[in-house]
């Protein structure tokens, strides 16, 4: 969502749109996601509904691969008009809020399970990241900063964690665009690569969610590419992706300190106030949920129910990744961070795919 | 001078809408969600 009302003293003239206002503007791109989402879901339902009357073959794709692929194709044709920006920028907000009533879907104690695997694996995944994204950065002689921006946005969660580390480290707003352009870019490939790798290698639901967890860094193109390849699959790599997301705060300290030393950033004042403004609360709010669905709280019907509402929530966000896609935008940032954020992605995939392959080995996943 | 107005931020918002769904579903105020 746009956060412009967060922003430095104003340097524009214009004065502030009052809050009714702001929320009218985000209505016109809500309804385009949710007529893109339900295009998508009417889609998928007449193919399937075609091959039962019809007792055809035809591949089974989800709903999630048509929303995209209408908003991809509005989004590079007629392009985004500026009346639907504000509402489509709204994507991650109900990503956040489908990740919490997700956690309807699953017991509390397949979460910690499932979880505590993830977290191993993701801080190798994170530790082997940082080191090899800032070698590259070097050998590519990348700005340090700009480097930095890339490792975090490959080691932890994308955009997220890019904006994040940006103002933790005073970096250039220059710099964080094409580390943003370079990770959505990836983002967008891994949609497409990672849903037939993963049927190619004949991987289980939970392995492969694993795998889109881990290896695909912005949280709505993880969940999109774990959806992709099945529900089961999906709910497995919000966890995984989770879990990454969890330790942000740590990484993007981390970096600020390390700038603060040199001179180059800002000093931390309270380090615990800075890790929980860091700290994604839907990774709580999806513990609360799922602790409550584990209990007598809700009733089978009420899990039901919330689960469903978090299908709706994705819906608007897997439109909103086709439609924030604008393939000739991302072609017009710079080419060194988008090789080396390539490089890195491939790496850190095959790196990831070893890890759950053995995790798969030892812990039958 | 005054101490800057603390704003909750939209991820914020997002857990707090999906909570007062789950509240509604709870009480019986949103009795079925077809999908």
């Amino acid at each position: 969502m746009a956060n412009s009302a967060t922003a430095t003293p104003a340097v524009t003239t214009q004065p502030a749109k009052s809050l009714p206002l702001q929320i009218l503007a985000l209505v016109p791109g809500i309804l385009l996601l949710l007529v893109v989402g339900y295009a998508g879901k009417y889609i998928e339902q007449s193919i399937t509904a075609y091959k039962v009357a019809h007792h055809a073959v035809l591949p089974n794709i989800e709903y999630v691969l048509w929303a995209i692929l209408i908003g991809l194709i509005i989004s590079n044709t007629v392009g985004l008009a500026s009346i639907f920006k504000p509402g489509v920028a709204t994507y991650e907000f109900w990503l956040k809020a489908g990740i919490v009533l997700l956690g309807a879907r699953f017991l509390i104690k397949d979460v910690l399970q499932l979880g505590g695997k993830s977290l191993v694996l993701v801080l190798i995944e994170i530790v082997f990241s940082l080191v090899f994204m800032t070698l590259l950065g070097r050998v590519f002689n990348l700005k340090p900063k700009l480097t930095t921006l890339l490792a975090v946005g490959s080691s932890i969660c994308g955009v997220s964690a890019i904006i994040a580390t940006q103002g933790a480290i005073d970096a250039d707003e220059e710099d964080s665009s094409y580390a943003i352009a370079a990770i959505l870019a990836l983002g967008a490939i891994s949609l497409f690569t990672f849903p037939v790798i993963g049927a190619h290698l004949h991987l289980s639901d939970k392995a492969y969610g694993l795998w889109a967890g881990l290896g695909v860094d912005n949280t709505a193109e993880a969940t999109a590419a774990g959806a992709l390849y099945s529900d089961a699959a999906g709910k497995v790599a919000v966890i995984a992706k989770s879990c990454r997301n969890a330790l942000i705060g740590f990484i993007v300290l981390g970096y600020a300190v390390y700038w603060a030393s040199k001179g180059q950033a800002d000093r931390v004042g309270n380090k615990a106030a800075f890790l929980w403004n860091k700290f994604p609360k839907f990774v709580l709010g999806f513990l609360l949920i799922s602790w409550l669905a584990s209990t007598t709280f809700f009733t089978k019907g009420q899990v039901l129910a919330l689960g469903n509402l978090s299908r709706w929530a994705f819906l608007l966000t897997f439109a909103g990744v086709g439609l924030r896609t604008n393939l000739r935008e991302l072609g017009k940032q710079g080419f060194r961070p988008f090789l080396v954020g390539a490089i890195g992605e491939i790496v850190i995939a095959i790196l990831t795919l070893g890890l759950v392959i053995g995790a798969s080995h030892y812990f039958n996943l | 001078m005054s101490a800057p107005k603390r704003r909750i931020s939209p991820d914020t918002w997002a857990v707090l809408l999906a909570l007062v769904a789950a509240l509604l579903v709870r009480i019986g105020t949103i009795n079925k969600v077809p999908w």
